[in-house]
Formats: structure tokens, C-alpha cells, sequence
């Protein structure tokens, strides 16, 4: 009898456990992912697809938009050079205090995103410990570069968490041999480290992106919130929904929820090209 | 700045401004929740064209609306504010004493207050909970959406208003205020509220999402809200106050060129143009009441009152707010 348990399945030619475990699963997504996501575009398009796109075309909603994919693009450019830069250091290299620097990068993961904010306030504001030094016409905060500065510091962390675990499982002996070939560190490191970290490098800078184009907590803090001006899209949300507008922030809200499907899209489908050696 | 500015809007296109590009003046406003409306609306086009028509010079605005004590808190962390409209003196009087400004608002018409309006409890439409005056807020089973005091100053006047028309009520009936009474009312309209909020215009929000049976608000809330057509009903209070909102030049780092029009447009805001505009989106006049008589909707109030009752924000806000709520009714 009991030699029979496992071989439930085969006996009966259908696997129970397979259609209520993956229900189980999708139950469990429902309320907690699935629905709050439907209900933006359930609320984002009730009065119309024409009044959904009215509200999207509006000068503000796109200049929000814009704001928001070009302060994450600069912010994911500077961290994918920086965690690749630190990431190969810090795999290459054993010195004292290397441990403590790994752990310094990882520290925005868990720091709530208006701390981050107000420090670089209190840094960087008129009235900071380095900000009072800037002339007035060349202030930081309350530009675009202050949300910039915000994005990075939030995304700090995740270039250069997706790029060091590869470089230090990767395999040394492909270097070793271009070193031996008589390749320069530079050529060995352009034609043969790089190279291997395509999909790290991919999709550290999708996450990297995906997380700076959503980041709010720390932008309203630094930025000002001028609608027009210094307002990304997530502070357009807000904004707007604070004002009643529940349509116009939703059709924003649509957007970036599709825009993150894409992302995330790019990197489970990408995976095997990007994997490649 | 502007060489590394042109550099990063070559390589990444990053947007240019929606307003204000270039040429002619920029006035930035920081504004309170609930003035976002008359000002868009009618009183920056009004004042551009008429700028326009007598100088020549194009005007436009950009904006930033949140609860007045967050807009007050910004600009003194150096936000770049031209002019600031705020729902409470003491945050104009804040933005002087922390050196963002030193605009003598209180010298210019009405001692530097551009409107007012009194504050009113919304109920759901048909008040199915019978609400018709303050003291029904604090029965058991009522739920109150209401800003927070911390970030807000609509619930700052809301707090007066509930404690002052006790006050004032008693007065009436004894002689003598109450002010045992007063908190006790406060207090038990506190343990009903459900949310607090950092705004006016948030709680609002929150109320219309379906909420709360009750909310404290500026009557131009409940007016706006009827006239979008949300299922809600007006219940003027015996006693209220009436809120009354300062505007404040930031003159910080302000040009000479710049300083002028501002100080136009801070005056253009007790014009006659201007206060019918407030009118108009559900604001009283503090200049003219015969504006106020035209308007219709505006509720007869009984036993009206202002800060005064209390000796101006300068004792009602240590003593009512600190004191009373922060210290005795909230931490209880």
C-alpha cells in the first residue's frame, strides 16, 4: 500500500497535486497582485478609452513621463559603470575593508527612500553641510539632478548586486589563458570578462531602470514636485490623486505598470540570449 | 550649471519645461492644498493678460500644491518659492522668522489675508447618521476622515472650530466659556477619527473614495464637491470659524526685475478681478461682501467666529493645538 503513494499519478494517469498547487498559487496572487493591478486598468480606462488617452496626452503627464525615463536612464548609466567598476575590484582584489565597502553598497536596499531624501537635503540643500557652499545658480536640489542624485543613491545597490555573484563564480581560467596569449589586463578584460557579463550587465541595468523610473519616497523630498518642472511620473500619480483626478493618475499609472511588464518581459525572454557565453 | 544643463538635454533629451521657457517671467507658487483651483483657473491667465496688455512682458506660473505646513517646510529647506499662499499665519510668520523672506505681508489689505472660508462637516448624501452639528460627530460609531495637524493646516482650523464652538456656545447660554467643555467635545470627535491624512485635498479624497461618514472641511470643499455631482451633503455647524489664508512674497534671492512683478501679483490678489475669481470657486471675499451676497450657496452661519476667539494664532496656536490637542487629547 504504501509503495503505492508516489505512484498516485501513474495509477491514475492524472496528477492531483499539479492543477491545485498551481491553483493554490494563482489564489494566493489574486487579491494580493493581481487585482490591485486590474483595478488600475480596470479605473485607468471606465470612462473610455478616448478620456484614458486625453488624460495621458496632457502636457503635464508627459512632461512627467519624459522627466522620469531620463533621470533613470543617466542614474542607471552612472550605476552600471560604478557596480561594474566596483564589482570587478572588489572580486580581483583582497584588501582591508573590502567587506565593509560591500556591505556600504548594499546599505540603500533598507533604508527608507525619504531617508534617503532628506540626506541629500541635509547635504546637498541650500542650507546643507556642502550645499551652502554652491552658488545660487548652481543648486542641486529642487532640479532635475537632484532627482538624479536620489535615483542613484536608491539604486545604489543593484547593478552591482546582479554583476559581482558572476564575476566571482566566473571561471578564471579563460583569463588566464588571454593573459598567457599575451593579451593586456585591458584587452583581456574587454574581449573576455565583458563579454561574459552580457546578461549580467542587461539586466542589472532593466532592474536598475525598472527601480529608479518608480522611485518616489526620496524624489518628493528632493525635487520640489513643480508640476511641469521637477515632477516625475510617480509624483504626478500622487499628486493628481490627492487632487481627485483618479482618472488622470491612473492613466500614468497604466503606463508604468505596462512599462514594467515590458521590462521584466525583456528579462525572462532575453535569458538564454543573454546567458550565452 | 547652464553648460552641463544644455549638455544633458543634447545627449538624453531631457524635457524642456511646459511653461515658462525662456522668455518673459517665471513666478513660482507654493500654494496650500485647496487653492489650486481659482488660481489655475481664473487668477494666473487673468493676471498674465493683463501684465501682458500694460507691459509687454509674458508671465507664466509653475505650481506645487500639498498641505500648507509641508509647502512651508519646503521652501524654508530652500525650495525655489516666488510667492507662497498658506492655509495658517503662523506658517507665513515661520517662513520670516527661518529667513526665506522678509515681506512684511501683514502691512498689505486685510492684514495680508486674500480669503476665507468657514469650515463645515460633510456627510454622505440624506446624512444617513443624522449629523447636524459638531457635538453628533463625537457619538459612538461615527467614522471621521481628518487631516493631520503635523502636515496640514485645514486640520488645524478644524480643531479650532470644534473646540471654539463650544466655547462660543457656552458663552451664549452661561456667560462665561467652557473650556472643559470644549475639550471633551474635541476629544471625543478624536477617538472617532479612522485616517489621517497629510492634506485638505487628501482627506477629501479619501472621502470621496467612500471613506468615512464624516468630513471636516472648508465649506469650498463641500461646494466643489456638489457642484462635481458627488452623492454628499452640507451640514453647516452652529458655530464655525472661519479659515482665513495669508500670502506671502519670498523674496529671497529675488531679482529687482522679478521683485516687481511679484509684488504686482501678490497685490493683484485683493483686486476686485481676483476676489470674485475666490467667489467664483467657492472662496468668500475678504474684501467686499457684497461678492460674498451674490453668491447663493454660500451658508448662513450662525455664530460665526475667527481666530481672535482665541487671541490670534499667537496664543491659538500654542494653547489649542499644542496644549489641549497635541499634549492632552491625542495622547490620550
Amino acid at each position: 500500500m504504501s509503495a503505492n503513494v508516489s505512484g498516485v499519478k501513474h495509477t491514475r494517469g492524472f496528477d492531483v497535486i499539479k492543477p491545485l498547487s498551481i491553483g493554490v498559487m494563482v489564489a494566493v496572487m489574486l487579491p494580493l497582485v493581481l487585482l490591485p493591478l486590474a483595478s488600475i486598468f480596470i479605473f485607468g480606462t471606465s470612462k473610455g478609452l478616448p478620456s484614458f488617452w486625453h488624460a495621458l496626452v496632457e502636457p503635464e503627464a508627459i512632461f512627467a513621463l519624459k522627466l522620469s525615463f531620463v533621470t533613470s536612464f543617466w542614474a542607471t548609466l552612472f550605476n552600471i559603470i560604478f557596480g561594474l567598476f566596483a564589482a570587478y575590484i572588489l572580486s580581483r582584489y583582497t584588501f582591508w575593508g573590502r567587506n565593509a565597502i560591500i556591505v556600504i553598497i548594499s546599505i540603500p536596499t533598507a533604508i527608507p527612500t525619504a531617508v534617503a531624501g532628506f540626506a541629500l537635503l541635509l547635504l546637498w540643500g541650500p542650507y546643507g553641510l556642502l550645499g551652502r557652499f554652491l552658488p545660487l545658480d548652481m543648486q542641486i536640489m529642487f532640479t532635475p539632478y537632484a532627482i538624479i542624485l536620489a535615483n542613484i543613491f536608491v539604486t545604489f545597490p543593484l547593478a552591482f548586486g546582479v554583476i559581482m555573484p558572476v564575476l566571482e563564480t566566473m571561471s578564471r581560467s579563460l583569463e588566464e589563458a588571454s593573459a598567457t596569449m599575451g593579451a593586456s589586463r585591458w584587452q583581456t578584460f574587454w574581449h573576455v570578462t565583458l563579454p561574459s557579463l552580457r546578461g549580467a550587465i542587461v539586466g542589472g541595468a532593466l532592474l536598475t531602470f525598472a527601480r529608479a523610473v518608480g522611485e518616489f519616497g526620496s524624489t518628493i523630498l528632493v525635487s520640489g514636485n513643480l508640476a511641469g518642472r521637477t515632477q516625475t511620473a510617480p509624483l504626478y500619480i500622487f499628486s493628481k490623486f490627492n487632487e481627485g483626478q483618479v482618472e488622470a493618475a491612473n492613466a500614468v499609472a497604466i503606463v508604468l505598470a505596462l512599462f514594467s511588464f515590458v521590462i521584466f518581459s525583456v528579462l525572462f525572454f532575453a535569458r538564454d540570449w543573454l546567458e550565452a557565453d | 550649471m547652464d553648460v552641463l544643463l544644455a549638455a544633458v538635454n543634447l545627449a538624453a533629451c531631457l524635457p524642456g519645461p511646459t511653461t515658462g521657457n525662456g522668455q518673459g517671467v517665471v513666478i513660482t507658487l507654493y500654494g496650500f492644498s485647496i487653492m489650486k483651483e481659482p488660481l489655475e483657473k481664473a487668477i494666473f491667465p487673468a493676471f498674465a493678460a493683463k501684465w501682458r496688455a500694460e507691459h509687454g512682458v509674458n508671465v507664466s506660473f509653475i505650481t506645487s500644491f500639498a498641505g500648507s505646513e509641508t509647502v512651508t517646510n519646503q521652501i524654508l529647506q530652500g525650495a525655489p518659492a516666488d510667492v507662497a499662499i498658506l492655509a495658517i499665519e503662523r506658517d507665513a510668520d515661520k517662513l520670516v522668522q527661518g529667513g526665506a523672506t522678509k515681506d512684511d505681508w501683514r502691512s498689505r489689505p486685510n492684514g495680508g489675508i486674500v480669503n476665507k472660508t468657514p469650515f463645515i462637516i460633510l456627510v454622505r448624501k440624506d446624512d444617513p447618521k443624522q449629523i447636524s452639528d459638531f457635538p453628533d460627530l463625537g457619538k459612538p460609531g461615527i467614522q471621521i476622515i481628518h487631516p493631520d495637524p503635523t502636515s496640514s493646516g485645514g486640520a488645524q482650523w478644524s480643531i479650532l472650530a470644534i473646540y471654539g464652538s463650544e466655547l462660543e456656545k457656552s458663552q451664549a447660554k452661561t456667560g462665561t466659556q467652557d473650556p472643559a467643555r470644549a475639550q471633551n467635545l474635541l476629544a471625543s470627535i478624536w477617538r472617532n477619527v479612522i485616517s489621517t491624512p497629510g492634506s485638505a485635498r487628501e482627506a477629501r479624497t479619501g472621502f470621496e473614495t467612500g471613506y468615512g461618514d464624516a468630513l471636516i472641511t472648508y465649506e469650498l470643499e463641500g461646494l466643489s464637491m456638489k457642484q462635481a455631482g458627488d452623492p454628499i451633503d452640507i451640514v453647516v455647524p452652529k458655530a464655525t470659524i472661519y479659515s482665513e489664508h495669508p500670502a506671502v512674497m519670498i523674496d529671497r534671492n529675488m531679482s529687482a526685475e522679478k521683485r516687481s512683478v511679484v509684488e504686482a501679483f501678490v497685490d493683484y490678489l485683493w483686486s476686485d478681478e481676483a476676489q470674485q475669481a475666490f467667489v467664483k470657486y467657492h472662496f468668500r471675499s475678504v474684501t467686499n461682501e457684497t461678492f460674498n451676497d451674490a453668491n447663493p450657496e454660500f451658508a448662513k452661519i450662525e455664530m460665526p467666529f475667527t481666530v481672535q476667539l482665541f487671541g490670534g494664532w499667537d496664543k491659538a496656536y500654542p494653547d489649542i493645538i499644542q496644549n489641549i490637542f497635541v499634549n492632552q487629547v491625542k495622547s490620550k
